[in-house]
C-alpha cells in the first residue's frame, strides 16, 4: 500500500492541548471556549465580538425582527458563534487566522443575503421598488448568467441559501421540521435531504416570496430535479413569478455539449432582461471575469501549497469560501478580491514557518463524495485526533481554466461558452456527473497530484449518483494501493447517521485497518450527538 | 495651577475610559470564554420552537 512520509511537529502546541474537554453531554453547546494561548485566544475573542456585531447590527432592523418571528429557519443564526467554533478545533497561527477570515466573511454576506430577502420579502419588508428588480436563484446555481448585471441594479436573490444551506450549519436538527413536513405531503424519504428540504420549506410556506423572476437549474440529482418542479410550482402559480429552467448538460466533458448550453446561458440573459428590464452590460462582465480568473488563481495556489507537507488552508472553511466564491459570486463582487489576497498571503507565510496544526501528520487524505462536512466539525477532527490531514475536498476541485477577459467582438461569444462551462462545471455537478473520467480517474490524479495515501469517501446514504460507482472505487483503490475509508451519513438528517456514528466508522477504520492509536484519545468519541 | 487642573481632569477622564474599556473586556471575555452566549441561546431554543410550532402555515403541494 501506498504510505507517506510521517511529518512530526517540532513545536509545543500553545494554551490547551487536548479540546476533547470543551465537550459536555450534558449540554447542547460546548462546555467552555477553547484556550488557544493568550495571542490566538485574545485573536479569536476578537473575532467573536467582530460576529456579535454583525449579528447586531441585522438584528435592529425592526423587518429583520419581524422576519426572525415570521421564519423558523431563522432560529439557526441564533447559533452562528457556535458554527464558528466547529470550524476552528484545534487550530492556531495562520490557520485560525484563515478560518476566520474566510468564514466570516462568508457569514457577513449570508447576513446580507438574508437581509435582502427580508427587504423584498411581501410578508416582511415588502419592498415592491427592490422586489422588481430581484431575480431568485438556486441555491446550487452557478450565477454566472447574472455577471455582466449591474448589481446596484438587478439583485441576485440565492433564496435557498440563508434559508436552508446556511441555516444547517449552525444548527444541525434545524431542517427536521421541514422534512417531514415534505414527507407528511407524500414526498419520498429516500431522496437528498437537501432538496427534500427546500421542497419542504417550499410546501410548508416557509420561503420568502420576492423577486420579479427566478431562474431554477436542473442540478445533480432526482432529488433536485424533484424538488425544482414543487418550488417552481409555487413560485408560478401562487406567486405569480415566472420561472425559467435553465437545462444544463450532464455531460460536461462532451465538446458537442457546448453549443446547446452556451445557448440555455443566451436565453437566461434575454429572460433575465425581459423581466428586470436592465440590459446585460460587457464592461461589467469582462470585469466580473478578471475576478473570476483571479480566485481561479488563488484556489490553485492555495491547492500547490497543500501539496507540501505543511497544508494551510483545508476543512470545511476551504470548501464554504470556495462554494460562496465560485458559485454564489462568480466575479460580481470586488471584496472577494481582498479576501482572496489577505488568505493566500496568511497561507504563503504559514507554509513558510512550516506550522502544523495537529502533533503529527501521520496521512494526507483526499476528501471525495458528497459531503456533510458543514454540519459536523469532521475535517478538523480528522486531524486532531487521528493526524490524517484533508488536503482537499471534491467540491473544491473546481474549474482550473482562465475564462476570457478581453472585451473583444470573438471574446463575447467565447463568454457564452465561458460562462455555459462554468455553470456545467459548477461544484456539485463537476464531478458528481459527466461520467466515470470525472468522478473516478480524477481521483486518482489527484492523489497522485497531492500525494495523498488515504480518500476518505464521503458515501451518501441517499444519493443516487455516486452509490452505483462504489465497487468500482473500491476495486480502483486496491490496484493503486490506496487507502479507501468509507464514511456513511445522510447529509442533514441526523436521524440516520448522528456525529458520533459517522466518526465511529473512522475509528473502527484507523484501528483495524490501520492498526494506530488516535494522536488525542479525548476525541475519540465526543458527546455531540444532541449538540446544535 | 490651571495646567495642573486640566492634567487632572485628563487624567480622571482616561481613568474612566480606561476602567470602560476594562469592564467591557472583562465582561465580554467571561462571556465569550465560558460560551455565556451559546448557552443562553440553548435555553432559548425550546421557547422559540414552541413559537414556531404555534404559527399557522399555508402548508401546499
Amino acid at each position: 500500500m501506498k504510505t507517506v512520509e510521517k511529518v512530526v511537529n517540532p513545536v509545543r502546541r500553545a494554551g490547551e492541548q487536548s479540546p476533547g474537554k470543551i465537550y459536555d453531554e450534558k449540554l447542547k453547546v460546548r462546555a467552555r471556549r477553547e484556550w488557544r494561548g493568550v495571542k490566538d485566544t485574545f485573536y479569536d475573542y476578537t473575532r467573536w465580538l467582530y460576529l456579535m456585531s454583525v449579528l447586531g447590527r441585522f438584528i435592529i432592523v425592526p423587518r429583520n425582527v419581524k422576519g426572525f418571528f415570521r421564519y423558523r429557519w431563522m432560529m439557526s443564526y441564533l447559533f452562528v458563534p457556535h458554527g464558528m467554533d466547529k470550524f476552528t478545533v484545534g487550530l492556531r497561527d495562520e490557520a485560525l487566522r484563515i478560518a476566520h477570515t474566510s468564514f466570516n466573511f462568508v457569514i457577513a454576506d449570508v447576513t446580507q443575503a438574508i437581509a435582502n430577502c427580508f427587504r423584498g420579502d411581501r410578508r416582511v419588508g415588502n419592498d415592491k421598488a427592490y422586489s422588481d428588480k430581484c431575480v431568485i436563484t438556486d441555491e446550487n446555481s452557478m450565477v454566472t448568467f447574472m455577471m455582466g448585471f449591474d448589481k446596484e441594479k438587478v439583485h441576485t436573490i440565492l433564496r435557498e441559501v440563508p434559508t436552508m444551506f446556511a441555516s444547517n450549519i449552525f444548527h444541525q436538527f434545524n431542517v427536521m421540521h421541514y422534512l417531514d413536513v415534505a414527507q407528511q405531503n407524500g414526498i419520498p424519504g429516500d431522496v437528498c435531504p437537501m432538496p427534500e428540504a427546500e421542497a419542504g420549506i417550499s410546501i410548508d410556506d416557509d420561503f420568502c416570496v420576492l423577486g420579479c423572476c427566478a431562474v431554477q437549474n436542473n442540478t445533480t440529482c432526482d432529488g433536485s430535479l424533484m424538488g425544482n418542479g414543487i418550488i417552481a410550482k409555487r413560485l408560478e402559480r401562487e406567486y405569480g413569478i415566472p420561472t425559467f429552467q435553465l437545462a444544463t448538460p450532464l455531460r460536461h466533458k462532451e465538446p458537442d455539449v457546448m453549443d446547446y448550453a452556451a445557448n440555455e446561458i443566451k436565453k437566461a440573459i434575454s429572460f433575465v432582461e425581459e423581466h428586470t428590464g436592465e440590459k446585460w452590460d460587457w464592461d461589467m462582465y469582462f470585469a466580473a471575469a478578471k475576478r473570476v480568473n483571479y480566485a481561479t488563481k488563488c484556489r490553485i495556489a492555495q491547492m500547490e501549497i497543500n501539496s507540501t507537507p505543511y497544508p494551510q488552508f483545508f476543512g470545511a472553511a476551504f470548501s464554504l469560501y470556495n462554494d460562496t466564491n465560485y458559485m454564489g459570486n462568480s466575479g460580481r463582487d470586488p471584496q472577494f478580491l481582498k479576501i482572496d489576497r489577505k488568505l493566500l498571503d496568511l497561507a504563503e507565510r504559514g507554509y513558510k514557518a512550516k506550522r502544523m496544526y495537529a502533533k503529527e501528520y501521520r496521512h494526507r487524505a483526499i476528501v471525495w463524495g458528497v459531503q456533510p462536512q458543514y454540519v459536523i466539525d469532521m475535517l478538523y477532527w480528522l486531524v486532531q485526533c487521528w493526524g490524517v490531514m484533508p488536503l482537499t475536498d471534491m467540491l473544491s476541485v473546481i474549474n482550473t481554466d482562465m475564462i476570457a477577459e478581453e472585451d473583444t467582438p470573438e471574446n463575447r461569444e467565447q463568454a457564452y461558452r465561458d460562462m455555459a462551462m462554468l455553470n456545467m462545471e459548477m461544484i456539485m455537478r463537476n464531478h458528481t456527473h459527466g461520467g466515470f473520467k470525472v468522478l473516478v480517474d480524477d481521483l486518482w490524479e489527484l492523489c497522485e497530484q497531492m500525494n495523498a495515501d488515504i480518500v476518505m469517501m464521503w458515501e451518501h446514504m441517499s444519493c443516487k449518483a455516486l452509490t452505483g460507482m462504489h465497487g468500482q472505487f473500491e476495486e480502483q483503490a486496491r490496484e493503486r494501493g490506496i487507502h479507501i475509508m468509507w464514511v456513511s451519513h445522510d447529509l442533514c438528517d441526523p436521524r440516520v447517521f448522528t456525529r458520533q456514528a459517522i466518526r465511529d466508522q473512522v475509528n473502527s477504520y484507523m484501528r483495524t485497518v490501520m492498526r494506530e492509536e488516535p494522536l488525542d484519545p479525548s476525541l475519540e468519541i465526543i458527546p455531540d450527538n444532541e449538540a446544535y | 495651577m490651571c495646567k495642573c487642573k486640566l492634567f487632572n481632569v485628563l487624567l480622571k477622564v482616561l481613568l474612566r475610559l480606561l476602567a470602560v474599556v476594562l469592564g467591557f473586556f472583562v465582561v465580554t471575555f467571561t462571556v465569550y470564554f465560558f460560551n455565556l452566549d451559546m448557552k443562553a441561546t440553548a435555553l432559548l431554543a425550546p421557547w422559540l420552537e414552541k413559537w414556531y410550532d404555534h404559527l399557522e402555515h399555508n402548508q401546499y403541494l
